[in-house]
């Protein structure tokens, strides 16, 4: 057992007590200066890995795109590539067969032309037949129905051709290509979209084409920015007729108008095509505006948009093109799009 | 005989801490007469006073030591600012301090030299070698190397570098009554002596692995041909390099790796960071991470490596060597650490160390010494 300390003793461990707790709350600060500091330095790098985290998962997201693009646009490809195959097989023997029909057609004509003339008396029961069976209107309809077989034909050529411009399996290399085909093939597609019915009249479309190069390009991505912007506007044509009579939009026409020109190198910019995509619709408010291109914006109803329709636009147009896409809009008066491929 | 007696103060007064040590050590001594002793103490204190004190008390006594981070001893556990004194008294073990000046000058031949001219002193082969050196104007590993080559047998050198509280200025060594920088005190035990170490980190290395592709001994100047500084920006943006982040260094494609502590000096012009030891040119790097519990599981690792590889049964003393850089990542969970070590550790044997630069021990049973960072080394001596 420890012997109690006297008042010496007692006196000098509370000074060394004394001494540890001051040298203790010395350390305690220096310490304390040290802990503030690595806070400092771990906040900075949170901050710092949010950041990082955020681009990562903005990079993912858009990898992400491009590859559901990609994939979609490849099986969309093959799949056009494959009807447009299937189609055109079927279509060439109608269509030569029209064509053989029209010329068979024309000589039996003339064989019965000949035969009546040189036998001008075939006796009643023949000339009561032509009667009830309208020979006369057969032989002048005959060609007419042949000659509306071949514009059908050609249509369904054109429709054919179109969809496999407009689907083009791009490479890994960008490919010269006609910008108008491009606009062409699509609007074509876009045709029953465009066409009356019970609700508004026929969309306007006027093209506007100005003289244009070949130029480099990944022909069918730029359909499909086409094709988004197109859509987008036919969309909203649909959406506003709702409100509207049919008279007053047969008085105040729905119209998307493509104009597309050569840029000159201006300003560090380089020499460049622009497709310019108007419509006279309803505009966009200003709020909105800015939002339009991220992804997952959409105004449409759950189900019909994926909000993912301008972000690829911008997307093909910028990265995949190093291009420029600009939009002017005006509440009530329409919206257009700029598009800029740098040659 | 191999008796090792323990003092330990925290009083922050020189005069009274070391007489409270020596105090302790002489009711423990009994008749024993010491003849090694190893110095940890706090940068604050006055090292003349108490290194003439020992050696008033314990005339022309083989000792060495150095300033360290804190102390921790089987009398007083964990403690900042204190004083430690272990003393070794034997009559089958031989004891022999040296030192090595000017380090920095020649960090390999120097440190040689003071092997071998401490060798001659000893009447059989060493079986091991502490040494307490100087950590922060040379490099660690060019001074081991010159150590082990100096040794010529496979002698265990184990140890931690001196520290200053964490301010990267300047550090001391002791050697007998001598207050030293830039120096490697060693001291040479031989004859009938059992020795165990284990060392383990508690580290994980992640993100991206580059390649050190332009490296001079301990400073680093570029990873992957762009200079280090960048590397470190990629992950810490304007927060400047510090000791606080280090780097797994991989020899080879291997899983085996080391970590390497910066010692907190870097050159913005030129790109490099300057660390406590050699980084090997076109060896690996790779940023590491840890969390406390795995620090405090690799003590655990440490000890029991300590006692397997020990040959015999009663170890008489367990000296730690623990980095600084654990300590300031366990804050106030470091009791957690030696709670373990106690744990471990047989209640009768007393142990002591300190909080280094950087830890020096072998990493296997067999094999050299290397230098290690962010590590705990335990070495456990006996005569089993």
């Amino acid at each position: 057992m420890e012997s109690p300390l006297n008042d010496q003793q007692y006196i000098q461990k509370l000074e060394k007590e004394n001494r540890i707790l001051q040298k203790k709350l010395s350390r305690s600060e220096i310490n304390r200066a040290h802990l503030e500091q690595n806070h400092e330095n771990q906040q900075k790098l949170l901050y710092r890995i949010i950041s990082n985290l955020e681009t990562s998962l903005d990079e993912l997201q858009q990898s992400q795109l491009q590859l559901i693009q990609s994939e979609k646009m490849s099986a969309l490809g093959n799949l056009m590539a494959g009807v447009a195959h299937e189609i055109n097989n079927p279509l060439g023997f109608v269509d030569g067969n029209v064509s053989e029909l029209k010329k068979n057609l024309q000589n039996l004509i003339e064989y019965i032309q000949y035969l009546e003339h040189t036998m001008p008396s075939l006796g009643n029961d023949v000339i009561e037949a032509r009667g009830n069976l309208d020979i006369e209107f057969l032989l002048n309809d005959l060609p007419n129905m042949l000659n509306s077989m071949e514009v059908g034909c050609d249509r369904i050529r054109n429709i054919s051709n179109s969809l496999r411009l407009f689907a083009r399996t791009d490479t890994n290399s960008k490919i010269q290509a006609n910008i108008h085909d491009n606009l062409d093939s699509t609007l074509l597609i876009l045709k029953y979209r465009l066409k009356a019915d019970n609700s508004r009249p026929e969309i306007d479309v006027i093209c506007d084409y100005g003289e244009l190069p070949e130029i480099a390009c990944f022909p069918g991505q730029l359909s499909q920015v086409f094709m988004n912007i197109l859509a987008n506007s036919i969309d909203m044509f649909d959406e506003t007729a709702v409100d509207k009579s049919y008279e007053y939009l047969q008085g105040n026409p729905q119209q998307i108008t493509i104009r597309t020109r050569l840029i000159s190198p201006e300003k560090g910019e380089p020499k460049s095509v622009e497709i310019s995509i108007r419509d006279n619709g309803k505009g966009i408010p200003e709020d909105m505006r800015l939002k339009i291109f991220d992804r997952q914006f959409t105004t449409k109803d759950i189900g019909k948009g994926t909000g993912l329709g301008l972000a690829i636009v911008q997307q093909i147009v910028v990265e995949g093109h190093n291009g420029s896409l600009k939009m002017t809009s005006e509440v009530g008066q329409g919206t257009e799009f700029f598009i800029r491929i740098p040659m | 005989m191999f008796n090792v007696i323990v003092g330990h103060s925290n009083d922050p007064d020189s005069k009274f801490a070391i007489e409270e040590v020596l105090e302790q050590c002489q009711a423990d001594l009994a008749d024993d007469h010491p003849q090694a002793a190893l110095l940890f103490a706090a940068p604050d204190f006055d090292h003349d006073l108490i290194l003439r004190a020992i050696n008033q008390q314990f005339p022309g006594i083989h000792l060495i030591g150095g300033t360290s981070d804190a102390e921790l001893s089987s009398v007083l556990d964990f403690q900042e600012d204190s004083l430690t004194l272990t003393l070794f008294c034997s009559d089958e073990v031989e004891f022999y301090a040296s030192v090595g000046r000017e380090l920095s000058k020649a960090p390999f031949s120097i440190a040689q030299q003071t092997a071998e001219e401490a060798l001659t002193h000893l009447t059989s082969s060493p079986k091991l070698c502490i040494t307490i050196p100087e950590s922060l104007t040379a490099s660690g590993v060019d001074m081991l190397q010159g150590l082990t080559k100096g040794l010529t047998t496979s002698v265990p050198i184990v140890g931690g570098t001196t520290t200053d509280q964490w301010k990267f200025q300047c550090t001391y060594q002791f050697f007998c009554t001598e207050i030293l920088q830039d120096s490697v005190p060693i001291l040479l035990m031989s004859g009938n002596l059992s020795v165990g170490y284990g060392v383990a980190t508690g580290w994980t290395p992640m993100g991206k692995k580059g390649v050190a592709s332009k490296v001079d001994k301990n400073i680093l100047y570029e990873v992957d041909h762009q200079p280090v500084l960048k590397f470190y920006k990629d992950y810490l943006g304007a927060i400047r390099p510090s000791p606080e982040y280090r780097l797994a260094v991989f020899e080879s494609e291997g899983e085996s790796w080391y970590v390497r502590t910066s010692n907190g000096h870097y050159d913005e012009e030129q790109g490099s960071i300057t660390f406590f030891a050699d980084i090997p040119e076109h060896s690996f790097v790779q940023v590491v991470g840890a969390d406390r519990d795995d620090i405090i599981a690799s003590t655990q690792y440490s000890m029991k490596t300590a006692l397997e590889n020990y040959p015999g049964n009663n170890p008489s003393v367990a000296l730690i060597f623990s980095c600084t850089g654990r300590m300031q990542l366990l804050g106030t969970r470091i009791h957690e650490e030696l709670a373990i070590a106690q744990a471990i550790l047989h209640r009768d044997i007393p142990y002591c160390g300190f909080y280094t630069y950087g830890e020096i021990s072998p990493l296997g049973k067999q094999g050299e010494s290397r230098f290690h960072n962010e590590s705990f080394v335990t070495l456990l001596i006996g005569v089993d």
